[in-house]
């Protein structure tokens, strides 16, 4: 590996040693059989006839129902409670404050800060106060009504500037500041005298909800031999695992973590699962039978974290010519009442430090500052959502980009030209980018394809009347392969049998987001076999190794190369074993089509399966272990200068949308998306996720807000709280380009999160240029956007 | 409330149910006769993961009173798939054109498609996007269902 920041690196020789073996793995783009094909979804079939089972298709017999009792009031002191009406209720197994837990008070994916049961105060509406476990639904639904309540209500905050005062109320004790993360690249003063201009501007965006279709649920079940079976669906099984265990004071190996089918997650459930993990275990331990807890879709918006809102302050510098000569940023990201997955995971993991990392955008700036706030308030919680903090910063970069080009008389293709990274650049953390960076021919491509230069031309008015504007718009981003953090490793168990079938075991969950057929696919082609051959194991964490969490865009790419490490220890065997059979030496053997054969003369050849017996027959080992970690994370706390993650995917958004002049009604009307992606397993499921995310971003761009007042949010259901519908979403032209990434199975970069991130922007963008009015606070629904059409002076004459 | 025995006819079969007036028909379905095909995503109508044909055409279960059902015809997903377990062309499409991620709305996406191919065969992109306008997707962006359910319209139209 040529890694020429390699001196920055302060991981000892142990670690670097150990990197050295595991990467780059070299894996072989030519003559591929299985990866690279559009094989369909092994899910898919279950999936259309019904009969897969999800969590609330799981038999109820023999379960209670758990209930939360949730605060009413953003924040109070609990200065009493009573329960003793609800515990005579009959049908009541047991109603639990914070006086009967039998171990930690308090869970959180980085932080355990977050009471299973507050004790002393809320600090949310919809905080969890006492929870229930009865017979049935309406038992124990009645039961919540008999709890009583005293609070004292104190004074909350809801505005992280606000927060970050003296005198401010205190949420936590430790004080509201979360984290507080500095960028330091260069003198950013010195690159704002070198500038012609400097422009600043302020971007807004608000909370928002995953709105996954499917309500959370999870079911907790005590075993005899004193082991807590969990079960739900959950992106995130081992940190699931660690909380309960901690929270029942038991150790891990007692806490056995399943997933089962979800109907989306993005995110959302790497959280709620922990929350609803915890609570339904304590109920289970207590009561000792299992326990069901299922939310409605108003307490899935009550309860469950966000993407956190944030206020974005820039000031860009730039010369005439459109060259970027410094940047410089100030971030308030509001985590809301509990640290969730805000905070830092030393190096570079948590949301905040992301944002922060990611707010100058792809684009090479010798002078960089920002100052990164993360801030507790009275407001729900701040997770992880698709783009995990990258989202948001890329709504002000991707404007400012515009508004310069605007200022500067400059094309905002042509601006992106001029300061887009290409291999070699140094971003603003002082990371070389020396492998697979594709962003500018994502650039390229989705011009040429949009036929940008000419429709950039073209804005005005659509019609004789004079009521709609016609416009278009550009996004870039990039977005990394990994968490940032030392412990982003995979782990991956492939077991061959007698006749051929394989099992693959990892603790990769499936969301909707196509894994078990993408790993499995990666799976066959290391064994010459078919995907069809391979049966993906749901992750249970008593039968998987420890694989991290599906986030971060990491599955296919970590997981991945977990997997062919684990297939080549197997098919060390099973070369050995044909090599004996066929009296041809191994180096002379290949495998491909369920076929173990000579590659001078393929005709003498055995089956997969043959081979496979006879292995198993002469007590050979067909069981392989992979373990893959990627190369350290960097970053230094005090500059922010490092190599956070070791890979990213970059991407292009172009857009046409109308904006009706008279109502400030937006419509999309074209789009074009261009991905660098390293290598497409599958191709038809990375269309999948861009068309999807391309979606999401647009219900980000123009729709979608959790409304807060006094804390309370007011749009709880999917009446209130919009998001596209298949009108809404124009059709979406997906360009895939592949600049290998040698780290990556078969060349392979993550897809999941990247294309959500640049559409909003580029809507945004659209929007501006074919109404003159550029919304800086979003949603840019139709009030926002009149409201900045008649700012910029109104109605265009022409 | 006191339950009343409704008869009607489900996926094809005469049978008889008793329920309470306040009972909604998904609870019927999932909860009382095990049909766990169709999903529960709103319980107010708007996500359109339950919905199923009633006299072939589409309604949210969720909201309809099971007793409206008495002496009529339902569809649920189940009802979709030949004994032998041979996939109707509408969920073929699904399968081929990668129209399902997580699952979750493709039953309410199918009864919607199905409903609408059985009127109209031969419908535009148009005509496709009004029809699946009340089943929310959160993962697919919609364009590979509209292109299932164009599949699926050619695959029933071009069949010998």
């Amino acid at each position: 590996m040529d890694n020429k920041s390699e001196g920055k690196r302060e991981t000892g020789v142990l670690i670097k040693e150990k990197v050295d073996l595991n990467i780059p793995l070299e894996t072989s783009q030519k003559e591929l059989q299985v990866v690279g094909k559009s094989i369909n979804r092994t899910d898919a079939v279950l999936k259309v006839t019904g009969k897969l089972a999800y969590g609330d298709d799981y038999p109820e017999e023999g379960f209670l129902i758990g209930k939360i009792l949730r605060s009413p009031f953003p924040h109070a002191q609990i200065r009493s409670i009573s329960v003793e009406k609800a515990r005579n209720l009959p049908g009541v197994a047991a109603v639990l404050t914070a006086a009967d837990l039998p171990g930690r008070n308090g869970f959180g994916a980085i932080l355990p800060d977050q009471p299973v049961i507050c004790g002393d105060k809320v600090r949310f509406i919809g905080d969890g106060v006492a929870l229930v476990a009865a017979e049935t639904e309406a038992i124990a639904q009645q039961a919540l009504e008999l709890i009583e309540v005293d609070y004292n209500l104190l004074p909350a905050v809801f505005d992280p500037r606000e927060a970050m005062k003296e005198g401010a109320p205190l949420i936590h004790e430790k004080g509201n500041l979360l984290s507080f993360n500095k960028l330091r690249k260069g003198e950013v003063n010195e690159g704002f005298s070198q500038a012609d201009i400097i422009l600043e501007r302020t971007y807004q965006v608000p909370f928002l909800e995953h709105a996954y279709l499917e309500p959370d649920i999870i079911m907790a079940v005590p075993k005899n031999d004193g082991t807590m079976l969990v079960e739900g669906p959950l992106q995130a099984p081992f940190t699931v695992r660690r909380n309960i265990a901690a929270v029942l004071g038991l150790p891990v190996n007692r806490i056995q973590v399943r997933q089962i089918p979800m109907g989306g997650g993005f995110g959302g459930k790497e959280d709620s699962p922990i929350d609803l993990g915890c609570r339904a275990a304590v109920l289970a331990w207590h009561t000792g039978r299992p326990v069901r807890l299922a939310l409605e879709r108003e307490e899935v918006t009550l309860q469950t974290c966000k993407r956190h809102p944030m206020i974005m302050e820039t000031k860009i510098g730039a010369k005439k010519d459109g060259t970027l000569t410094a940047f410089q940023g100030v971030i308030y990201d509001e985590q809301g009442a509990y640290a969730s997955l805000g905070p830092v995971i030393p190096p570079a993991g948590g949301s905040h430090i992301h944002s922060m990392i990611m707010m100058p955008g792809p684009y090479e700036i010798p002078h960089v500052k920002v100052d990164a706030y993360l801030c507790y308030t009275n407001h729900p919680y701040g997770g992880a959502m698709r783009g995990f903090g990258a989202p948001q910063v890329h709504i002000a970069h991707e404007q400012m980009m515009d508004e310069l080009a605007g200022v500067l008389g400059i094309n905002p293709v042509d601006i992106r030209r001029k300061n887009a990274f290409k291999l070699g650049s140094t971003t603003a953390t002082g990371q070389i980018l020396d492998q697979s960076v594709g962003l500018r021919e994502t650039l390229e491509a989705c011009a040429r394809t949009f036929q940008w230069d000419k429709r950039f031309g073209e804005a005005g008015y659509v019609d004789q009347e004079k009521t709609k504007r016609r416009g278009v718009g550009v996004g870039m981003g990039w977005y990394r392969t990994s968490i940032g953090t030392s412990g982003d490793a995979c782990g991956a168990n492939v077991y061959v049998h007698e006749d051929g079938s394989v099992l693959l075991f990892t603790g990769i969950t499936e969301m909707g987001q196509g894994s078990y057929t993408v790993l499995p696919q990666i799976c066959a082609e290391e064994l010459g076999i078919e995907a069809e051959d391979v049966r993906y194991v749901q992750p249970d964490t008593d039968r998987v190794p420890e694989s991290g969490p599906t986030v971060g865009s990491r599955s296919t790419t970590l997981m991945g190369n977990a997997i062919i490490q684990a297939a080549r220890q197997v098919k060390e065997t099973l070369l050995e074993t044909a090599s004996e059979l066929l009296l041809v030496p191994v180096s002379k053997l290949a495998m491909k089509n369920r076929k173990i054969f000579d590659q001078d003369r393929p005709e003498k050849s055995l089956t997969f399966r043959e081979v496979a017996a006879k292995s198993m027959a002469l007590g050979r080992r067909l069981i392989g272990q992979g373990w893959w970690a990627p190369p350290p994370a960097t970053l230094d706390p005090e500059t922010g200068q490092g190599n956070p993650y070791f890979i990213y995917t970059y991407s292009t958004h172009m857009a046409e949308v109308e904006v009706d002049m008279e109502t400030g009604e937006v419509t999309i009307k074209d789009y074009v998306a261009a991905f660098d992606v390293g290598k497409a397993i599958n191709p038809k499921a990375v269309e999948g996720q861009i068309e999807g995310g391309v979606a999401m971003g647009l219900g980000y761009a123009l729709m979608e807000e959790v409304a807060l007042v006094d804390g309370l949010i007011q749009n709880l259901s999917l009446r209130n709280y919009l998001i596209p519908t298949v009108l809404d979403v124009p059709h979406i032209q997906s360009i895939i380009l592949e600049e290998s990434n040698p780290y990556g199975p078969f060349g392979a970069k993550g897809i999941g999160e990247m294309p959500n991130i640049p559409a909003t922007p580029a809507i945004l963008n659209a929007i501006a240029h074919a109404c003159g009015g550029r919304v800086r606070s979003l949603p840019a629904d139709p009030e926002n956007v009149y409201l900045a059409i008649q700012e910029a002076g109104g109605v265009p004459k022409v | 409330m006191e339950k009343m025995k409704i008869a009607f006819r489900l996926n094809g079969t005469k049978i008889e149910a008793e329920v309470a007036p306040e009972t909604v028909l998904v609870d019927l379905l999932r909860d009382e006769l095990g049909l766990k095909g169709t999903k529960v995503g709103c319980r107010e109508g708007e996500c359109g993961c339950c919905t199923v044909l009633l006299e072939g055409q589409p309604v949210n279960s969720c909201l309809l009173p099971a007793l409206k059902v008495a002496g009529r015809s339902v569809t649920t997903i189940e009802g979709l798939t030949a004994e032998n377990g041979k996939l109707q062309a509408i969920q073929q499409a699904f399968v081929d054109e990668g129209a399902v991620q997580c699952g979750f709305c493709t039953p309410g996406m199918i009864m919607n498609a199905k409903a609408l191919l059985d009127q109209n065969p031969r419908p535009t992109e148009e005509e496709i996007k009004q029809a699946l306008s009340g089943v929310l997707c959160r993962c697919t962006g919609y364009q590979k269902i509209v292109q299932a359910v164009k599949s699926a319209a050619l695959a029933t139209n071009t069949r010998p």
